[in-house]
């Protein structure tokens, strides 16, 4: 395994240029998938509206009803029953809404008689129709007592109404579930992975291939009874055990972020695709390795490769925002399938079949790339043995 | 025999850089290729070493064809490249064990083989080094080690001792005299001919891509004409006539310079008493005489008429 000890002693030699680029990358993927705040409707609170109470009609227990009502899905706030004051706290949106209760209102509840309300309100404001609402439902389920129970006395009618209006309907958002907000970061943190496991794969793979490929080297090796099948097989271990580790790395720091949800379904799918892609940017780098042929080179094709794709295949933009001939040429590359892979995974609320046969058929299109890249390479190697 | 190369013909587009090259290598001498920059020296160690391809020849090892896969040949090989090939990323000991390694698996022996390579080129001082701080000579030093640490049984050398300070040069050419009395049979590539003279059993002088004189060091000095040089001072040079020297038996040239007389003699008897007895007649005064034998650069001088290095 001579072969293998220096690949990673090579490595080894190079760990600061490729820690630099981890650190970096990692910094940068940490920020940029922090500072994205998932939208407010994932989480249900009511809001409370800043309302006033004004009451022109005597003090009967249905009015104080009301009131209590009111205020426990409101805040009543007192201002005193002055025209220009109750402008002036509208116009500073001290409330959003004022309630006037007419003189002859409890008289006209009790006999069943239609009674309006008057309301004064800041225009264009959502609240209004949510006050609006609350009042009807008093007043509509007071009229349904009064309709059906004509002689139930005043008191009677208003702790029936406290009693039916406090069954307040259990508000569950049907998006919830596992679609946490780290469904949308971590799908971030994954896209913006493909990066950096792709500039410190090319970086750490050429490095090596550099040394092992320099004609000196090379005809030294070949003319040492180390047959190329075993060259090529502690080469190719060499390259996967450096691209899983550095894949373990770049994953650790997700598991830090998210913790459990990395063990849902969602966090495996992300975890098992950036595994897959892994390998297919292994390949690639392999490839770029025995191509490359001076470590100028090998730092432009890094930053020039890594970047380029994560651009067009929608790491750093949106796919959807990217044009379709970008996309196009995009699928080209593993890059592409990943992050649509990613962003289908984190979108999905429930795997059903449908969306898993899409992800899938994305994970296996990059395993594509993996291997028949790697094929391209093993016969470029055989041919450039051939012609040393 | 250890290596049998027939008629091998190497061409880079319209240089030829072989042309009919054969050569016999027998187990257990030290064979030296000797031969002016671009002679072809190297080309024809790397198609032995199946390291390039030819156009025309056989080459055989062990009395099997040579070829890239041919692994039980290359068992038997060690390789001195005259470019370094070595890890910049590894430290010398490291390096030694990697190219050890690639032939020995077993730990034991190869530390203690890795321990005798650094002691044959006295690298004992550099083992954790890396070889990016070495001096250009020790880095020689590195690589040579690299290529003999296993024990080879036959080991080609090209050109290992370029800038190597004269006594490191010396100890590595016993070190080569060594490992030869050890058994290992040995191909010494070189255009240094103080070298070949001192360690080689057998010559082959090599010239545009073709052996143009093989054998002995004193078989090839036997093959040319002229013998000695002979130095004379001459005190009173002025009586001398040069066409009356050349004029005696054996005498190829002479030459004159103030006062040094030298006289190239072919092979013969007497000739140094035939030149004595003419000075003498002459009354002319000898004050230091000294005769030189003749060296490998005559022997290619004659046979090219170009000397060996300009
Ligand atoms: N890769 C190559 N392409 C073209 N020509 C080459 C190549 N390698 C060597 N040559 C030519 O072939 C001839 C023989 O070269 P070679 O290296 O075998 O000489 P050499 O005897 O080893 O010389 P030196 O003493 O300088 O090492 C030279 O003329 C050289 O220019
Ligand atoms: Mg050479």
């Amino acid at each position: 395994m001579q072969v293998y000890k220096a690949f990673f002693k090579i490595i080894l030699k190079n760990r600061i240029q490729l820690m630099i680029y981890l650190v970096v990358f990692m910094v940068l993927a940490l920020l940029l998938s922090s500072s994205y705040n998932p939208p407010q409707d994932t989480d249900f609170t009511k809001v409370k509206v800043n309302i006033a109470f004004i009451n022109d009609d005597i003090d009967s227990p249905l009015v104080a009803g009301l009131q209590t009502y009111l205020g426990e899905n409101a805040n009543l706030v007192a201002i005193p029953d002055d025209t220009q004051k109750l402008q002036d706290a509208l116009f500073f949106r001290d409330v959003e809404y004022i309630l006037r209760v007419p003189v002859g209102f409890t008289d006209a509840m009790l006999s069943g008689s239609a009674v309006q309300l008057e309301k004064t309100t800041v225009p264009d404001s959502t609240s209004n129709i949510y006050m609006d609402l609350l009042i009807n439902k008093y007043l509509n389920t007071a009229n349904t007592y009064t309709t059906y129970l004509p002689g139930l006395s005043q008191t009677d009618l208003v702790a029936h109404l406290q009693e039916d209006l406090a069954n307040a309907t259990e508000v569950t958002m049907i998006s919830s579930g596992t679609h946490s907000a780290y469904a949308e970061k971590s799908g971030y943190y994954f896209n913006y992975l493909s990066y950096s496991l792709f500039a410190i794969l090319i970086l750490g793979i050429c490095s090596v291939m550099l040394v092992f490929n320099n004609t000196d080297l090379k005809r030294r090796n070949l003319v040492s009874p180390l047959r190329s099948a075993n060259m090529n097989f502690q080469m190719i271990l060499g390259n996967l055990s450096f691209a899983v580790i550095t894949w373990l790395v770049l994953i650790s720091a997700s598991f830090v972020m998210y913790g459990s949800f990395m063990f849902t379904a969602t966090g495996r799918l992300l975890l098992l695709n950036s595994f897959v892609f892994t390998l297919a940017a292994l390949s690639i780098s392999y490839l770029i390795g025995n191509l490359v042929k001076s470590r100028g080179a090998m730092s432009a094709v890094a930053n020039v490769f890594a970047l380029g794709t994560s651009f067009i295949s929608g790491v750093f933009v949106p796919q959807a925002l990217l044009g379709d001939n970008v996309l196009t040429i995009a699928s080209f590359t593993p890059t592409y399938w990943y992050v649509k892979a990613n962003n289908e995974i984190t979108a999905a609320v429930n795997f059903n079949a449908a969306s898993l046969t899409s992800i899938f058929t994305s994970m296996i299109v990059i395993l594509g790339f993996a291997v028949a890249v790697l094929a391209v390479t093993l016969v470029l190697i055989k041919q450039r043995r051939l012609d040393a | 025999m250890l290596i049998n190369v027939k008629n091998l013909v190497k061409r880079y587009g319209d240089l030829i850089a072989l042309d009919h090259f054969n050569l016999e290598v027998q187990e257990g001498e030290i064979l030296g290729l000797l031969g002016p920059n671009g002679s072809g020296k190297t080309t024809a160690i790397n198609c032995i070493l199946s390291l390039l391809k030819y156009d025309k020849g056989t080459i055989e090892l062990y009395d099997q064809p040579m070829t890239p896969d041919a692994y039980d040949i290359k068992r038997n090989i060690g390789v001195v490249m005259q470019n370094v090939a070595i890890f910049d990323e590894l430290t010398v000991y490291e390096n030694i064990d990697y190219f050890c390694g690639l032939y020995i698996s077993d730990k034991h022996t190869r530390k203690k083989l890795v321990a005798e390579a650094i002691a044959f080129v006295g690298l004992g001082d550099f083992k954790k080094f890396s070889p990016k701080k070495l001096s250009g000579g020790l880095l020689r030093r590195l690589n040579i080690a690299c290529g003999i640490a296993h024990k080879p049984k036959l080991i080609i050398l090209d050109e290992p001792t370029v800038a190597v300070d004269p006594q490191s040069r010396n100890n590595i050419l016993e070190g080569i005299m060594e490992l030869n009395r050890q058994g290992a049979t040995i191909i010494y590539t070189t255009h240094y001919m103080e070298e070949v003279e001192q360690i080689c059993s057998r010559i082959a002088i090599m010239d545009k891509g073709k052996i143009i004189a093989m054998g002995t060091n004193e078989e090839l000095k036997q093959m040319i004409k002229s013998g000695e040089h002979i130095n004379l001072e001459l005190l009173n040079p002025e009586h001398l006539e040069l066409s009356e020297i050349t004029a005696l038996p054996h005498i190829i040239s002479a030459e004159l310079t103030d006062h040094q007389l030298v006289v190239k003699s072919g092979r013969g008897k007497n000739t140094l008493i035939a030149i004595l007895d003419y000075l003498k007649g002459r009354n002319i005064t000898i004050g230091k005489i000294y005769s030189e034998p003749p060296t490998l650069n005559d022997v290619f001088l004659e046979i090219t008429g170009k000397a060996l290095r300009d």
